[in-house]
């Protein structure tokens, strides 16, 4: 049985149904048994104090308690309140969580979650709003998960609490009030691989997170013209599943990626270099790759609204990559 | 109190591992036989050893990069320390670590490259053994320079809050790399920090490895009865220079000269001799045991083979 649920509430249900399989799970972080984006709210009167602990403000020795903790014995989930304060433990997670288990060989694990929402929906300014997934696409050992619709994220968080690695799992603050179908019964979603969200035979658009509802957008609006976008969303940026944004694009021979972080060095810039790597035969033009500005994210809303890709700017890219005048 | 005599004697003998170690070390990496260059700890080898003393094996370490006196302290053997030192195949690591000892078999944690990461990491194994009630104490050993650390401070205020089993032991030893520590840290004493956050606090002759055991002794006990965390600062000096690379020149010689006749390995020698538990034979045979064992231990490391490098893609993720 289905229902139409928002995306908070499927996170929560993945922590219950994880949290009830699994005793060895704890959350931890700044007012998690309250919930300020509630994703955790309530969760204490289920699990207690002891496996629902609200932390001192203190990101990097919060993440360094949970890396503790992961090595030994227990399964961690640590929210971090805005994914912009993952900077805070950049420390702790580039080096540390991703990285023992390889130079232990293979003798320590650091089996957490970090869940964080993210992004910008207008107000919080440019510490409270970024998209910063792509930072993390660079250090080894971690695993990067970024759903964009209820569904995705209830699947995706259960197999990230079950993973034996450190997974990021970014939640972009506009989707969090989203409902979309969530099945009542369990499932899981592997990391690794991507969904198409719409089918097509024209142009290749990779998007993630709050980027697919414009990329759906679009897509609707240049059917209208006779050009069907085929809509990937990754769900993973690492591991990235390579195979289906391959197979898509030899169906269409046009590739445009469209992330709300930064372009430079971001996520698109990886999916191109791996496409002029590995599928340059299949490319009948430029890759169009759209992110936010490179530059700080301003607070007044029509100046964070130009820092960020429209629908409107991905037909524009869609029509550039088919070589018609805009 | 007095130690009992076997306890003394154990802990003696692995002080004296941990300087001759050192020592050795110290010439194989001027011959460029060791890759890394070597951090040493001559003259504060009784808080490491000490320590570990009243630990159980399975108590979690989180040591330091200054010497490998909690390393030899806690149970490892120069040979696992020169095939990790070597970066040989045989190591735990298979090449992997260097510098950055590890055993947690034996509880030793990771010793992260930078400093004070292992705050967090160690309030995490804590909490974990809270939680599961494993009864395990964990110790978080750093110097002095190492508390201006971020989370330095939230490590203590979550052991505090949460009553967690842990603690720290910072090992004062005056220099914090090549300057003297009151240059870059505001107090003469760190341990009055953590009566600011509600841990109670020792500060401690971190050459007599008497007190240094009894100290943690105490702390254990206190953790493992539900009491929470302890910070313990022991004072003692660093009478080599910060790594293998540096000149020196900048501690007094009349400094170190006065702190030599403190040196805790002769304070422990000659209070066995004095109590008639050790003789110049004991001494002759234990020092041609220990060389022998740091001998055949580097014999093994340079014979080991490297890594092979098809290896390289193993275990990036679980």
């Amino acid at each position: 049985m289905s229902r139409r649920i928002t995306f908070i509430q499927a996170v929560r249900e993945a922590f219950q149904e994880e949290m009830r399989r699994d005793g060895s799970i704890i959350i931890l972080g700044e007012d998690v048994r309250k919930g300020v984006f509630a994703t955790t709210s309530k969760l204490v009167d289920e699990f207690g104090p002891e496996r629902v602990i609200n932390t001192p403000i203190a990101e990097s020795a919060i993440v360094g308690a949970a890396i503790g903790a992961a090595m030994t014995g227990l399964r961690p989930v640590v929210q971090i309140m805005f994914s912009d304060f993952t900077y805070m433990a950049m420390e702790m997670i580039a080096n540390q969580a991703g990285q023992w288990h390889y130079i232990s060989d293979g003798v320590l694990k650091t089996p957490m979650v970090i869940e964080t929402p993210g992004g910008a929906r207008g107000g919080a300014g440019y510490g409270h709003s970024q998209s910063v997934e792509a930072t993390f696409i660079h250090p080894p050992g971690l695993k990067v998960v970024a759903a964009s619709t209820p569904y995705d994220a209830k699947g995706l968080l259960k197999s990230a609490i079950r993973d034996d690695n450190p997974v990021l799992f970014f939640e972009h603050r506009r989707l969090l009030t989203q409902r979309g179908e969530t099945p009542q019964e369990e499932y899981t979603i592997p990391l690794g691989r991507a969904d198409i969200k719409r089918k097509g035979t024209d142009v290749t658009v990779v998007a993630y997170s709050a980027s697919i509802p414009k990329a759906l957008i679009a897509a609707e609006r240049l059917s209208q013209q006779g050009i069907e976008v085929e809509v990937v969303d990754p769900r993973t940026l690492v591991p990235l599943d390579k195979e289906t944004i391959f197979a898509s694009l030899q169906k269409t021979y046009h590739l445009v990626v469209v992330e709300e972080g930064r372009r430079r060095g971001g996520f698109g810039a990886e999916l191109a270099a791996i496409a002029v790597e590995e599928w340059f035969d299949y490319l009948d033009a430029p890759v169009q790759r759209l992110g936010g500005l490179d530059a700080p994210l301003p607070y007044s809303p029509v100046l964070e609204t130009a820092c960020l890709p429209s629908a409107d700017d991905i037909v524009h890219a869609v029509l550039r990559s088919l070589g018609q005048e805009v | 109190m007095a130690l009992d005599h076997d306890t003394l004697k154990d802990l003696y003998r692995k002080m004296v591992t941990v300087r001759l170690l050192e020592k050795r070390v110290e010439q194989l990496v001027m011959a460029a036989r060791i890759p890394c260059s070597g951090h040493f700890g001559l003259g504060q080898e009784a808080v490491g050893v000490g320590v570990c003393g009243p630990l159980r094996k399975e108590d979690y370490l989180f040591g330091t990069h200054r010497g490998f006196a909690e390393y030899i302290g806690k149970g490892m053997t120069p040979a696992e320390i020169l095939t990790e030192y070597y970066g040989k195949a045989t190591s735990l690591s298979r090449g992997r670590l260097g510098q950055h000892l590890l055993k947690p078999e034996i509880g030793v944690m990771p010793l992260p490259s930078s400093l004070g990461s292992e705050f967090g990491m160690a309030v995490g194994a804590a909490l974990s053994s809270k939680l599961r009630g494993s009864g395990r104490v964990t110790v978080n050993l750093f110097g002095e320079g190492t508390a201006g650390q971020s989370d330095f401070g939230p490590a203590l205020e979550m052991a505090s809050l949460w009553r967690l089993p842990l603690i720290f032991v910072c090992n004062n030893n005056q220099y914090v790399e090549l300057a003297h520590y009151r240059e870059v840290v505001a107090t003469e004493d760190i341990a009055p920090r953590a009566g600011a956050y509600g841990v109670p606090y020792e500060i401690v002759d971190g050459n007599d490895i008497t007190l240094v055991y009894q100290a943690t002794e105490r702390a254990a006990s206190r953790a493992r009865q539900g009491g929470g965390p302890t910070f313990l600062e022991f004072k003692t000096y660093r009478r080599c220079t910060h790594y293998t690379g540096d000149p020196g020149g900048y501690q007094p010689k009349e400094e170190i000269a006065a702190w030599a006749q403190k040196d805790p390995i002769d304070r422990c020698r000659r209070l066995m001799m004095a109590q008639g538990l050790w003789t110049a034979a004991d001494e002759q045979a234990m020092l041609e045991a220990v060389s022998a064992e740091i001998e055949a231990a580097v014999q093994f490391a340079e014979e080991s083979p490297y890594p092979d490098v098809s290896t390289i893609y193993e275990h990036i993720y679980a």
